[in-house]
């Protein structure tokens, strides 16, 4: 059978791949993996295409800040105006 | 977050001092995942710096309602759009269901192998991964990269992206379904 006869099932994959087969929104999900072993293999690689992709990660070593301040250091402080207070009304003495 | 809005509020009023300790902050958050995006470490730094530089003078439109990182994310996105935009033309790559899965038409799936987990990728895993990803279209690939790479939940990617939910879910599952099929020839055993 080709795999494209269970598009049901792979569309229904690609959605649930990140969630825990356990869950009981899976249960038909499950069942159908645990009896077919294309769409179990399917499954399979689809997980792993995203757990490369998350262990490829590339670190910063260093700091940009220091570029990015002297950048900023040739423009002038950002303006800010606050909305005027209303006069409130003082208690009058007596 | 209370942190980031004392600093976020002297930043604003000039305080050069406390809007380095939101670049330190979040620098190596933003780095990542524009090279994510671009797979190119001189581009993400370039990305990054206009980031920073973008957030610093858009400070003032910053209202607080969503996350300052989910703010950068916007923005970080923005700009490599836009680098993209200017120095590439896409291939054209038909995105619709019955495509993607009209390759999987495997009469036998094959199994793939163990993948190596962390940082014993080695350069050729590598290559594949940046050439199949390079492949998928830009807004699928900040879509897979937010969601399913840097964890962001479907509504906090849909906020970013000013995206509905069902928009989110339909270009994450056919990049999973793209990424996958491109993968498969090198990852079968």
């Amino acid at each position: 059978m080709k795999l494209t006869d269970h598009k049901k099932y792979l569309l229904e994959m690609c959605e649930k791949v990140d969630r825990d087969l356990e869950s009981p929104t899976c249960r038909k999900l499950r069942e159908h993996l645990e009896k077919c072993p294309d769409c179990a293999a399917y499954y399979d690689s689809l997980k792993k295409t995203i757990l490369l992709y998350r262990s490829y990660d590339v670190h910063y070593e260093g700091s940009c800040c220091e570029k990015v301040l002297a950048r900023l250091e040739l423009e002038q402080p950002i303006k800010i105006t606050l909305p005027k207070k209303s006069r409130s009304k003082r208690p009058r003495r007596s | 977050m209370n942190e980031d809005k004392d600093l976020i509020n002297s930043a604003r009023a000039g305080d050069k001092i406390a809007f380095g300790k939101l670049i330190r902050k979040y620098e190596k958050t933003i780095y990542s995942f524009a090279f994510k995006i671009c797979r190119d470490k001189e581009k993400a730094e370039e990305a990054m710096q206009e980031t920073f530089i973008n957030a610093y003078r858009g400070l003032k439109s910053f209202s607080g309602k969503s996350k300052f990182s989910t703010w950068l994310y916007r923005i970080v996105t923005n700009n490599c759009l836009m680098m993209h935009r200017k120095k590439s033309h896409e291939p054209l790559i038909s995105f619709e269901d019955s495509e993607l899965l009209r390759e999987t038409g495997e009469l036998e799936v094959p199994h793939w192998g163990e993948t190596p987990h962390d940082a014993v990728l080695n350069n050729e895993l590598k290559e594949i991964l940046d050439k199949a990803i390079q492949k998928l279209p830009l807004e699928y690939r900040i879509v897979f990269v937010m969601r399913d790479v840097d964890g962001l939940s479907t509504e906090e990617v849909g906020n970013t992206l000013k995206l509905s939910v069902p928009a989110i879910k339909s270009r994450l599952h056919r990049a999973r379904l793209f990424l996958r099929n491109e993968l498969n020839p090198y990852l079968t055993k």
